[in-house]
């Protein structure tokens, strides 16, 4: 039986690796079924509703959709939990959280009044804290700086006093050139190397605020059931390939951008948020969500599961990847 | 195939008159029922059809809603309105008087100082409905006064007035960075040397056909009694809209304001210098807001109906045909560009460049990254030739608003013939970028 | 009947534009002030920001109706210009039946579920400081095409008033 899909994307058709992982799905469904299950990846120049995929999957315009889950906040606020939130899980805890700690079912319990399935879409693992022209060294150097960070970081950002601002992604660039805006946050050196943003800021801070950004693949439900069994697993088998190597690929990428932006620009100063502001930043945070999860049951239903598994797998962290790097860090010194 | 029977369609259909945004809609819609009844083939049914034609428009709201959430395309309400504000309160008037009257004794010293404000008021509205209005109004019974021959006059004054495309700020730069991903600011300023190339050949033909042909651009002779007086005066009208054109570009370029932000500032400056003149009423600002949301409406009512119409165009699969036609040319790189210059050069000669830059460029765009073609370089490749098909007849926008505001002895055909010389220069200067990259700042 | 029908609507659709002139005014005043607010004062409110957007999309939106009603709608005119008044007045009517008003009728009655699905989720902005409702912005997209279509209404009449005359 002859199947025939479409995909939007919320990226470009150019945008990798993001727009790599829709375009692998499609191959590989097509080859797992003899060229009989056909899904047509369209980028956000074509359809031009790069945040319309949620509804655009829901309205069964198309099939499915590669997005962010964070995106669909302004509809419920639960969906960052299916992303990333600041302070937030990192990949490792998140993937296990998602698999073996109930995550799955608590997203699909958010995205059921959708009507819409949604899968893990690849990760880009931390996320940097972004460009800044200036150093951040108090709290009180926070106060009236002008950024473009969206989302909840932008919340935590505004409740500290940054003077939150939005700007087209087409002027981003000058704007943070010529000064509009001091600071703003983009992905991380593999994407950030694209705009240019190490050719005209000093200071690279580390991420706090993404820890662990996963994409994420929509399937229209009712388009979803219709297909025979062995087509749902081969769709299923191809999201998660293609999400494990989203994730490789982002990785490599950022190892290969970092090197060439510290080749081709070695004055560029790495820098982490000093502790007092860090320490605020996650009383904000936590105000946050504590006011949220006042208004909102589920919200805190999602939050406290992932609370409860992050505080659990983190010690492992601790003992384990962390431990590792540590020690071997330490020796070298 | 269906899609470049589309174009054949749109163009056949555009041609009997009905306003060209919903023409571009009804097409779109047209070929949506046929793209609905194949898609379906071998055994559609009413209903099927019916259930796929809406499906597929369904998908309007969303590309309506992307455009209302572009903020990039703000900048056009915002930089209409300035040039409206400056040709409603009579300060481009007086610009363009006070220049000729500094320029007048040359000979062909209106027509170059017609290209002079043609070049100031593209850096300051990027607007090319605005500034070849206004040029027209006051500056053809000028030059027609003096003798100049309608060729010449009509020519300078559109192509003159079309400048404002390329030189920053330019909406078709604003447009080219939001289908490019290109930062705005840089498009802007590498557009600044080829605009400034443009203006110097044009400038240059205008002296030697003046030189050549006396009877085409006759001096302006003015009794010395006058003189002193008449400087002064025209210095004083041309020093405050310079300060606006400084405080425009130079709060983008201070990074006070957006390339967008810095249009409404200008706005408000023209609003404030023609107060400090005592030409501003609310009567004016009214006037000019309602000018303005027409002239605005109708630019996005051609947006709306070229995006139903690419849809569709996508629907179809046309835009996969073009791409393998595009990307099989032989000579790669070379072959690449050159037919896709003709065909932007081509098609502008039936279509605008709003359509251009959100149906074709988006089409090229892969296939220029594919072949490693810098894309900065590119895109002003680009906005140079779209400068030609605002110029280009039968459909160059220019055209029709100059004619709009024409007195009745000119016809179009003068108009036609006119803007021949001036699109020839534009070509030689396009050529001269593509073949000399390194001269304007591309590697 | 016909001539007051059509005065009717005129007046309607003009009351809409200077409406629509009012909000540009104010558009303008709103960037500026927050180019202000944030180059003076340090300070900016991300709801001052969209409501920049939220005055463009109700301009560019109810505008195209208004520019009907003003003939402001760009025409390729080298054949039009030379035909009689009654023959111009068939194809606006013609044109407006077949081709504005289906295309029209699409999008009002297509964008149901678009507005619809950003009501139930009672859709806000999602950046912080953000504007709420954001179904009441999105749902000028059929109220704006129905206005279209009562333009369209009166620029037919007016078209059969001057075929009559
Ligand atoms: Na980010
Ligand atoms: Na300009």
């Amino acid at each position: 039986k002859k199947v025939r899909w479409k995909l939007a994307m919320t990226w470009s058709s150019t945008l990798t690796p993001f727009a790599t992982a829709p375009f692998n799905l499609a191959k590989m469904v097509e080859e797992m079924s003899g060229g009989n299950f056909v899904i047509r990846v369209e980028g956000a120049e074509k359809h031009k509703a790069a945040l319309g995929i949620l509804d655009m999957t829901k309205g069964g315009q198309y099939e499915m959709g590669h997005s962010a889950s964070y995106y669909w906040k302004g509809k419920d606020i639960s969906t960052v939990f299916f992303c990333t939130v600041p302070f937030g899980m990192n990949v490792d805890e998140q993937n296990a959280w998602f698999y073996h700690g109930g995550g799955m079912e608590l997203m699909q319990e958010t995205y059921d009044k959708f009507d819409v399935l949604s899968f893990p879409g690849g990760n880009t693992g931390v996320q940097m804290g972004g460009w800044f022209q200036k150093e951040i060294n108090s709290l009180e150097d926070l106060k009236g700086l002008k950024m473009r960070i969206p989302g909840l970081a932008g919340e935590v950002f505004a409740k500290l006093g940054v003077n939150v601002t939005n700007i087209p992604s087409g002027e981003l660039y000058t704007s943070l050139d010529r000064g509009t805006i001091d600071a703003l946050e983009w992905v991380g050196p593999a994407m950030d190397i694209k705009m240019g943003f190490h050719k005209i800021a000093p200071y690279y801070y580390t991420g706090w605020h993404e820890p662990a950004t996963e994409l994420q693949f929509l399937i229209n439900q009712k388009a979803f059931e219709e297909l025979p069994p062995e087509y749902q697993t081969m769709l299923v088998t191809a999201m998660k390939a293609v999400t494990a190597d989203l994730y490789t690929d982002n990785f490599a990428g950022s190892v290969e951008a970092w090197s060439q932006m510290k080749k081709d620009y070695p004055n560029i100063v790495v820098k982490t948020f000093p502790p007092e502001v860090l320490a605020a930043m996650k009383q904000a945070a936590d105000e946050l969500y504590d006011a949220y999860a006042a208004e909102d049951p589920f919200f805190k239903k999602v939050w406290e599961s992932q609370k409860e598994y992050m505080e659990k797998a983190r010690t492992w962290t601790q003992i384990s990847e962390y431990n590792y790097i540590n020690t071997v860090n330490q020796l070298s010194e | 195939m269906t899609g470049i029977i589309m174009f054949i369609a749109a163009l056949l259909l555009l041609s009997v008159g009905y306003p060209v945004a919903f023409t571009f809609g009804a097409v779109a819609l047209f070929f949506g029922l046929i793209a609905a009844f194949v898609e379906l083939l071998p055994d559609p049914s009413v209903a099927m059809v019916a259930d796929e034609f809406f499906s597929m428009f369904s998908m309007m709201p969303f590309r309506i809603y992307s455009i209302m959430t572009n903020t990039i395309l703000m900048a056009v309400p915002l930089f209409i309105m300035m040039g409206i504000v400056l040709q409603k309160s009579e300060l481009a008037e007086r610009l363009l008087e006070s220049m000729g009257v500094l320029f007048g004794s040359l000979r062909g010293g209106l027509a170059i100082s017609t290209v002079l404000v043609g070049t100031l008021l593209a850096a300051s509205t990027g607007v090319v409905g605005a500034s070849v209005v206004a040029m027209g109004v006051i500056a053809l019974p000028v030059m027609l006064k003096y003798g100049y021959s309608k060729k010449l006059a009509t020519g300078t004054i559109c192509a003159a007035g079309t400048l404002g495309q390329i030189i920053p700020p330019s909406i078709v730069l604003i447009i080219l960075g939001d289908v490019f991903q290109l930062p705005v600011g840089d498009l802007f300023k590498a557009a600044l040397a080829p605009g400034l190339v443009l203006v110097g050949c044009y400038i240059l033909y205008i002296a030697v056909v003046a030189l050549i042909n006396t009877k085409v651009a006759p001096a302006i002779v003015i009794d010395s009694a006058h003189k002193k007086g008449a400087v002064r005066r025209a210095l004083f009208s041309i020093i405050p809209p310079l300060a606006l054109i400084t405080m425009v570009l130079g709060s983008i370029f201070m990074g006070v304001a957006t390339p967008t932000e810095s249009a409404a500032v200008g706005a408000l400056g023209a609003m404030v210098l023609a107060a400090m003149y005592r030409k501003l009423s609310w009567q004016v600002v009214m006037d000019a807001s309602l000018d303005t949301v027409k002239i605005t409406a109708m630019v996005f009512a051609i947006l709306i109906g070229a995006t139903a119409f690419s849809m569709v165009f996508v629907y179809t699969g046309a835009d996969y045909i073009v791409e393998d036609f595009m990307t099989s040319l032989p000579g790669e790189k070379w072959g690449f560009l050159i037919l896709s210059m003709a065909a932007i050069l081509l098609l502008g000669f039936f279509i605008d460049f709003i359509e251009i830059s959100y149906i074709v460029v988006p089409i090229l765009l892969p296939i220029s990254e594919i072949i490693g073609i810098n894309p900065m370089w590119f895109a002003i490749l680009i906005a140079m030739n779209l400068q030609t098909s605002f110029l280009s007849p039968p459909f160059g926008f220019s055209l029709f608003y100059l004619k709009g505001v024409s007195p009745p002895e000119i016809r179009t055909v003068d108009i036609y013939k006119g803007v021949v010389p001036f699109i020839m220069i534009q070509m030689l200067v396009l050529a001269s970028i593509v073949i000399f990259p390194h001269l304007y700042g591309f590697s | 009947m016909l001539h007051r029908t059509e005065q009717f609507i005129h007046r309607l659709v003009n009351w809409v534009g200077y409406l629509l002139a009012v909000l540009l005014f104010l558009m303008v005043l709103n960037v500026t002030f927050d180019v202000m607010m944030r180059y003076v004062f340090r300070a900016s409110s991300v709801g001052m920001q969209e409501m920049e957007w939220h005055l463009f999309s109700v301009i560019i939106l109810f505008g195209v109706g208004y520019a009907l009603q003003h003939e402001a709608h760009v025409r390729v005119d080298f054949l039009y210009d030379r035909m009689r008044e009654k023959t111009k007045a068939i194809i606006n009517i013609i044109g407006t039946l077949f081709f504005l008003v289906p295309l029209s009728l699409l999008i009002l009655f297509g964008s149901f579920s678009f507005v619809g699905d950003s009501y139930l989720a009672r859709e806000i902005s999602e950046d912080p400081g953000g504007l709420h409702y954001r179904w009441l912005i999105k749902s000028m997209i059929p109220v704006s095409f129905g206005f279209l279509i009562f333009s369209a209404i009166g620029y037919i009449i007016a078209n059969i008033n001057r075929l009559r005359s």
